[in-house]
């Protein structure tokens, strides 16, 4: 991919593919769209990854107090997780269609707005939808891998904090979350790099529609390798998305390591 | 010594005889991709189809792999690097140029008796298959786009059934309600606004495919555009692809939301399975009369197959695209490209809209036949999108348009 990058690769049969130099990046970087594409998916990283860690904790937090039918809330909680995306985002595009299920609340049954809203239509609306399809599908991951991290942290750990007189949010803040501070670290890498590879809520919800406005940088990808058949273009994008996500992942991890050393 | 000898000889030649006897029965297998619709019954007529033609060829045998559009095309795009791919491929009109400039397909005008065989279907729909001075595919079904209208809508909103361009928009305003919307365009593509642009008299490229300026964004172009625009911010044009969470058009037609939609075949067999009562009609005419667009399928060879494949998938294809076999199809939907089956009586029973079809198809146009069709097209479908939903003036967008396609055919 990096060797492909640097050429105007032509795929077919028995073509030369000339060497082109930085040719691919400039095109990349220049343009417009792929430009929009960077943009959309770091917002949705953004959002994302944040709300899915503090819902998924909250959940885990939640379930891991209860007593009793615990199973049953986890394999509530989980079922967004093993639901097809594609399912669930056909779902969501009936949700946020003009005559969907939320408009119909909106405007018939709570009567807070005058028309349909047009989710999908405008950038950032369409772009909230995919997030909040992101959102609730990622909450029962994140839910599973803070519950296993929680039931790891030492019980004594209260107890002493207990007697010293702690309360709930000072157990919270000086006790659980620095004790789960590896397994932060690890789902937000794992969530980062997940957001940059999203492509089936917004390849069903919109499809990069309206002109291009909701496009990430999978979904520019695909419509370059498979429509346009740019291959050294889209190597040149995969490229760029790889060193993206290298630099999140040594800035995450460095974050970490900087605190234990002090 | 001699008798030993005369054996030996014996043996020599029985296995000689028998070696050459089991290469004359050889099999040749030849793979067949293709995207013919299960949900129709078109694979089962073609496993039929198969069957037949392997009784009159025992010693070919066709293994049919059905794929989905765009499964298709990435697959064969994969295959160019690979070389993974089928002997025949029956796929959508506008693969031919992107496939050629994969360099992967064959010139099939060499065979010696495609000039017969190329004679025996619609000139119009083959045309999608010459590059240069070669064809690279065959015809396999075609199809335009007609314009379809619900009877009951028009009737409720006493409409009459529009004769010219001009009356079809000046419809649209009088059927708008609450619950219907004039027409639906599901994208901004020259498939879709094409017709409206030809019919009117304008052009997308120059005549020989090489610059865009003067002709998307001519003075024509930019009026129909913008009527497109005026019908859509009035909201009596629907567009699923400018506003994704419209009503896509099949779910549209079913719940009586669209009055007017222009399209291809498979409109008529969704909308009578969804019990809509229905008209249609060849595109009312523009000013320069009444041109739609060609859509279609051909048949495809490629060139890494072996002469034998080769030979045996050529077969294969002239036995696709005689009557019995297109006449077969076009029972269960596949508008036929073979001339004796357009005018076959159990053709026209099975497609009772295949007379309206015909009509059409005088005057459809084909899209331009360039390896960088896909990339225009875009450009021109996000242009005209921007256009009609007024984030840009028609002109400017179309000015836009037009300097994008240019830079990309120079290049």
């Amino acid at each position: 991919m990096f060797i492909m990058s640097f050429f105007d690769w032509n795929i077919g049969f028995q073509q030369s593919s000339p060497y082109i130099g930085l040719e691919n990046y400039i095109d990349v970087l220049t343009d417009p769209i792929a430009k929009r594409a960077i943009v959309n998916t770091f917002v949705y990283a953004i959002v994302t990854v944040p709300l899915q860690m503090i819902f998924g904790l909250a959940v885990a937090l939640l379930i891991n107090g209860i007593k009793k039918f615990g199973i049953i809330f986890r394999l509530g909680y989980y079922l967004p997780v093993i639901t097809s995306w594609v399912v669930v985002a056909l779902l969501f595009r009936y949700i946020f269609a003009n005559t969907g299920l939320m408009n119909y609340f909106l405007v018939d049954v709570l009567k807070i707005v005058d028309g349909p809203v047009s989710w999908l239509s405008s950038r950032w609306s369409a772009l909230a939808s995919a997030m909040l399809l992101g959102i609730w599908k990622g909450i029962g991951w994140n839910m599973i891998i803070f519950l296993a991290a929680l039931q790891a942290v030492p019980r004594n750990l209260y107890e002493a904090a207990d007697v010293d007189g702690a309360n709930r949010f000072q157990k919270f803040f000086y006790i659980t979350l620095p004790s789960i501070k590896g397994t932060i670290t690890f789902a937000l890498v794992m969530l980062a790099i997940g957001a940059f590879n999203t492509y089936t809520p917004i390849a069903i919800l919109t499809g990069g529609n309206p002109m291009h406005q909701t496009e990430v940088v999978l979904t520019w990808m695909y419509f370059q390798t498979f429509d346009a058949l740019n291959m050294g273009y889209s190597a040149a994008l995969s490229m760029i998305v790889t060193a993206i996500i290298m630099i999140i992942t040594v800035f995450l991890f460095g974050i970490t390591r900087r605190k234990k050393v002090a | 010594m001699k008798r030993k000898s005369i054996i030996l000889a014996l043996f020599l030649f029985l296995v000689i005889a028998f070696v050459g006897c089991n290469n004359a029965n050889e099999k040749v297998t030849i793979e067949f991709w293709h995207n013919y619709s299960a949900s129709d019954g078109q694979i089962t007529v073609l496993e039929t189809l198969i069957a037949e033609f392997e009784e009159d060829n025992p010693n070919i045998e066709v293994n049919h792999v059905f794929m989905e559009w765009s499964a298709l095309k990435n697959s064969v795009t994969l295959g160019a690097s690979t070389g993974v791919l089928p002997d025949v491929l029956r796929g959508d009109i506008a693969f031919v140029p992107q496939f050629q400039s994969l360099n992967v397909l064959l010139a099939i005008s060499e065979f010696d008796d495609y000039e017969t065989q190329a004679a025996k279907v619609l000139a119009s729909a083959n045309s999608s298959n010459i590059m240069g001075d070669d064809y690279y595919g065959l015809a396999a079904n075609t199809n335009t786009k007609i314009l379809f209208y619900n009877e009951d809508l028009l009737e409720a909103a006493d409409v009459d059934v529009p004769e010219s361009l001009d009356e079809l928009w000046a419809a649209l305003p009088v059927l708008k309600s609450d619950s219907v919307i004039g027409m639906v365009e599901p994208w901004t593509g020259i498939w879709n606004v094409g017709p409206y642009i030809w019919s009117e008299g304008g052009e997308v490229l120059s005549p020989d495919n090489t610059t865009a300026e003067g002709y998307i964004n001519s003075q024509i172009v930019v009026d129909v555009i913008q009527t497109l625009a005026d019908l859509y911010q009035a909201g009596e044009l629907a567009g699923p692809s400018m506003d994704p969470g419209a009503t896509g058009d099949t779910d549209g037609w079913a719940s009586e939301l669209y009055a007017f939609e222009l399209d291809g075949p498979w409109r008529a067999a969704s909308n009578t399975a969804a019990g809509i009562n229905y008209g249609a009609i060849p595109l009312p005419e523009g000013s320069e009369g009444s041109i739609s667009v060609l859509g279609g399928e051909n048949f495809m060879q490629f060139k890494n197959s072996s002469t034998e494949e080769q030979v045996a998938a050529w077969k294969f294809i002239k036995f696709m695209t005689d009557e019995h076999a297109q006449v077969e199809m076009a029972k269960v939907g596949q508008m036929p490209v073979n001339l004796e089956a357009l005018e076959n009586a159990e053709a026209v029973t099975a497609m009772p809209l295949l007379p309206v079809f015909q009509e059409a198809l005088l005057t459809a146009r084909a899209r331009p036949v360039i390896p960088q069709w896909s990339q225009v097209e875009d450009i021109i479908a996000t242009k005209v999108a921007e256009a009609i939903t007024g984030t840009k003036t028609v002109q400017v967008a179309l000015d836009e348009a037009a300097a994008a396609i240019d830079e990309l055919l120079g290049d």
